[in-house]
């Protein structure tokens, strides 16, 4: 559990530097287990900063969704710097989007939390239904301590966590500027356990399966713009000429839709989660995601967001890449 | 409406004057997807309409009054079908002024028929181009600036613009500026559209749709609108 | 019209019943989400649901739906599409997603009828089922609704035990049951009371609210206020609050086709999107999320009350529920209520 004091002090120096023109954090939310995102422009608004395993978004979504504007006749651009808080997950996005030049290393002042995994909002509001009052929530090494009107409850971490968070091997951030806590010694190795029991099913099993998945997407694109790796200026699917997908709403356009999704992650996808957290048809996109990080492990030996260095995957040959796919 | 089947459907202010009965004519400029594919429509291709919506410039309303119109670039489609009605039912007017500006001299719509009008001694032609431009006589600038320049007298005297919409709005400080009074003051407006009946929600400005309660607004009535343009 | 009670053990006996002449639409299990879907058999309603994950809007103003067919080319022909005209019993709809029908009749009724829209809605009948569980983000009681309200369905079933207590509201609701009225007996006095009792219960244990009060007068004076911009600070953008939104109804037509034929259809889209407003030009009139996070509560609490004169949310707390970032419209109308104007 992070210093929240500390934070909030690194917070302060930071958002109090004249070339900063806030920092992004989380606050309390506005019912039951809900954080949200926190957008701090001055000291004052410090104070309702918090970090605690809630705070499941990947923040750095935000470095992406600056809007540039049309500027107003003399008006000058705002090319201050804006400060994001990570956990290690999160941190992999901006190394991975720095690799790909699509952001630079100098327009952002990051605070990095080594993290210790956070809840799974949807266990955890089945596990207590209907919160509506705001919740207080600790942890110790091995529970989550939750206060619901004045009574504590002890939860396993094991019950509620992300399952992402539960084979994490960069709980600590890979690229910041100030570390708040200690790093966090890790033992975690790529786990694909899920994708290799999946890999076994019949190819008529495998398609029933996503066939029934998305036939639920409503296509609100939510997956989309939650991910810090999608960030084309425009996105393929809102493309009229040529028209790749269609608008109609079917599983056949749905399953091109959410392939192409995928596919365009491919090397790219730091395994945040955060688009199968806010799909609203509670597709396991994770599952595609997860596919195509092993491929692209096994065949390529890379992994996303690791190295500020390193060429992104996709832009990058080696005399020895595996061409076995290539007819 | 009109309508290519394969590519799809856009809005269009008919340009052409009801005085003519035997067509109608719309002015399309070539931009977009189904605007690329009309302009490649040959004679004997067959494409949809339907319409039309939306309201009109209340021509009967108007008669015995002088009319100004001010127009930019494209926004010069609709005036063209109010300014060939007025001057084909001339003596139902008072004074009538046309003023319009293009980008460049090769942005003009309906040249040659700025040309015929021009002509005419009982309509004022007022032309401008942004830029300068060699053998370029009129005005150089932009239309609201043209427009304080002629200065227009407001007595018994309506204003109609139409332009992109940074235009429209100093042609309307403008007017002002010069002593209209809101009332006076009309316009018609271009939005995104799709189903032209009010329902699919897009051209709104306020609680009003573009397609169905304009998309001609007087100034008056839009000023009281909270809503973008 | 008339009150009534059913044994619950003879539900089953009564959708099998409706079925013979209506298709039934009701709350099923897809997944882990529930979502409302044609059944066939009883078995497959799910009756164990807060509310449907996608509202039932979606049956009546499709997400996709073709409006005519054409050949295309130079002699290019047209060719409506058949309306199916076929009775639809939707089954379970909860008190808020009805309303959200009466509020959304406004738009396709006006002026020009919506033929699309209108056809199911005139051939689809209503039984309301009250809720008993409310969930966190429900306000339905602030919006003049309820958990047990009955003026937007045909048929009300509110659960008061062992049996449900039925309210035939109007005369197609009565069609419905008029061939099985043998599986209902006479309401009696208290189970009326006990309707009443279960439904203030049930009021009670739904704990937000939003005072509406003012809030169109209000909206009119603070347009241009900073807490658009602050609001939307977080906004991803995505369409999850529109299309989840049981009175949101924009869309948008597309042509879609294969190498001679195609479709105009008509898709669901979302205001949250900037290409929904983009001019060809490029200018786009609503270019910021602010500028669109502004236009969806001001079409809903200032643009929908003057036009038609009620407020365009029913308070099913849908958009609250599923937003990745917790963009809470009851917060927003408290913040726009708060500020000095």
């Amino acid at each position: 559990m992070v210093d929240l004091k500390k934070l909030r002090e690194s917070t302060e120096k930071i958002i109090n530097r004249d070339d900063v023109k806030y920092v992004i954090g989380w606050e309390k939310g506005t019912h039951g287990f809900q954080v949200t995102p926190l957008f701090i422009t001055s000291s004052d608004d410090v104070e309702r900063l918090i970090f605690n395993p809630l705070c499941v978004h990947n923040l750095t979504v935000f470095l992406m969704l600056q809007e540039k504007l049309p500027l107003r006749k003399g008006a000058e651009e705002d090319k201050r710097k804006v400060g994001v808080i990570v956990k290690g997950c999160d941190s992999r996005a901006i190394v991975q989007i720095i690799q790909e030049k699509g952001l630079n290393r100098d327009d952002v002042v990051i605070i990095g939390i080594p993290c210790t995994g956070v809840i799974d909002p949807k266990k955890i509001n089945k596990k207590f239904p209907n919160q509506t009052k705001t919740v207080d929530i600790d942890e110790d090494a091995n529970n989550f301590v939750i206060k619901i009107d004045g009574k504590t409850h002890k939860v396993p971490k094991e019950e509620l966590l992300m399952d992402k968070c539960k084979q994490c091997q960069f709980p600590n951030p890979i690229i910041y500027d100030v570390l708040v806590g200690s790093e966090i010694k890790t033992t975690g190795k790529p786990n694909y356990k899920d994708v290799e029991s999946f890999e076994k099913k019949s190819l008529k099993e495998k398609w029933e399966y996503w066939e029934k998945q998305f036939e639920k997407c409503i296509r609100c694109y939510a997956c989309r713009n939650v991910c810090p790796m999608c960030y084309c200026k425009e996105c393929m699917v809102d493309q009229l000429n040529p028209q790749w997908i269609r608008r109609s709403v079917n599983v056949s356009e749905n399953t091109a839709w959410n392939i192409m999704r995928a596919f365009h992650l491919a090397g790219r996808c730091i395994d945040c989660g955060e688009c199968e957290r806010v799909c609203p048809a509670e597709i396991p996109l994770v599952k595609l995601n997860k596919k195509l990080e092993k491929e692209v492990l096994e065949l390529f030996d890379y992994r996303a967001g690791l190295d500020v260095d390193v060429k992104p995957l996709l832009s990058m040959f080696k005399p020895d890449d595996p061409e076995e796919f290539i007819l | 409406m009109v309508s290519h089947f394969g590519f799809g459907e856009c809005f269009f202010a008919i340009s052409s004057a009801p005085t003519k009965k035997e067509y109608i004519e719309v002015s399309v400029m070539k931009l977009g997807k189904v605007t690329s594919a009309l302009h490649e429509c040959e004679i004997g291709d067959t494409l949809g309409v339907r319409g039309p919506y939306g309201n009109n410039f209340d021509v009967k309303g108007w008669e015995g009054k002088n009319l100004v119109f001010i127009g930019g670039g494209i926004g010069q489609a609709p005036l063209r079908s109010l300014i060939n009605y007025v001057v084909d039912n001339r003596k139902n007017y008072g004074k009538i002024d046309v003023i319009y500006g293009a980008r460049s001299t090769n942005d003009i719509c309906f040249k040659p028929e700025f040309e015929e009008l021009e002509k005419r001694k009982d309509v004022n032609v007022h032309l401008s181009i942004d830029k300068e431009e060699k053998g370029w006589k009129k005005f150089v600038g932009f239309v609201p600036d043209n427009l304080l320049k002629i200065k227009p007298s407001p007595k018994n005297t309506i204003a109609i613009t139409c332009g992109p919409p940074i235009m429209i709005k100093f042609v309307i400080q403008n007017l002002l500026k010069i002593g209209f009074s809101e009332d006076q003051i009309f316009t018609t407006l271009e939005m995104r559209m799709k189903c032209g009946i009010g329902k699919c929600g897009r051209c709104n400005i306020g609680n009003l749709y573009v397609c169905k309660d304009g998309p001609v607004f007087s100034y008056d009535q839009l000023k009281n609108l909270k809503g973008e343009m | 019209m008339e009150t009534l009670t059913l044994e619950k053990n003879k539900l089953p006996q009564l959708i099998k019943k409706i079925q013979s002449r209506y298709t039934v639409l009701a709350p099923t299990k897809c997944d882990n989400i529930t979502l409302f879907k044609p059944i066939n058999d009883y078995k497959e309603i799910n009756l164990d649901f807060l509310n449907s994950k996608v509202s039932p809007k979606s049956i009546l103003f499709c997400q996709t739906e073709t409006l005519f067919k054409f050949k295309q080319g130079i002699s290019a022909e047209v060719k409506s599409v058949d309306f199916p005209n076929s009775k639809n019993v939707i089954f379970g709809i909860r008190p808020c997603d009805a309303k959200s029908f009466s509020i959304v009749d406004f738009v396709f009724k006006d002026d020009f009828v919506d033929p699309y829209y209108m056809n199911k809605r005139e051939n689809t009948v209503l039984i309301g089922l009250s809720c008993i569980k409310p969930g966190v983000n429900c306000f339905c009681t602030s919006m003049n609704g309820g958990p047990a309200f009955a003026e937007d369905v045909d048929i009300l079933l509110t659960d008061i035990g062992d049996k449900y207590y039925v309210e035939i509201k109007t005369s197609k609701g009565n069609e419905v049951v008029k061939t099985s009225k043998d599986l209902f007996s006479k309401a009696s006095s208290s189970d009326k009371n006990k309707k009443q009792e279960i439904s203030e219960k049930v009021e009670k244990a739904i704990t937000r609210n939003m005072n509406t009060k003012g809030i169109v007068e209000k909206l009119d004076k603070i347009f241009e206020d900073p807490i658009w911009k602050n609001i939307s600070l977080k906004c991803l953008g995505c369409g999850i609050c529109t299309y989840q939104c049981p009175t949101c109804h924009c869309f948008d037509i597309q042509d879609e086709t294969t190498l001679s034929d195609g479709a105009r259809v008509r898709v669901w889209d979302t205001c949250m999107n900037p290409e929904y407003t983009v001019h060809a030009s490029g200018h786009n009139p609503r270019p910021a999320r602010m500028n669109r996070t502004r236009n969806r509560v001001y079409h809903k609490f200032n643009y929908y009350p003057k036009n038609y004169n009620i407020i365009a949310c029913v308070g099913c707390g849908r958009c609250i529920n599923d937003c990745p970032v917790n963009i809470d419209i009851i917060d927003i109308i408290d913040q726009a209520r708060e500020v000095k104007a």
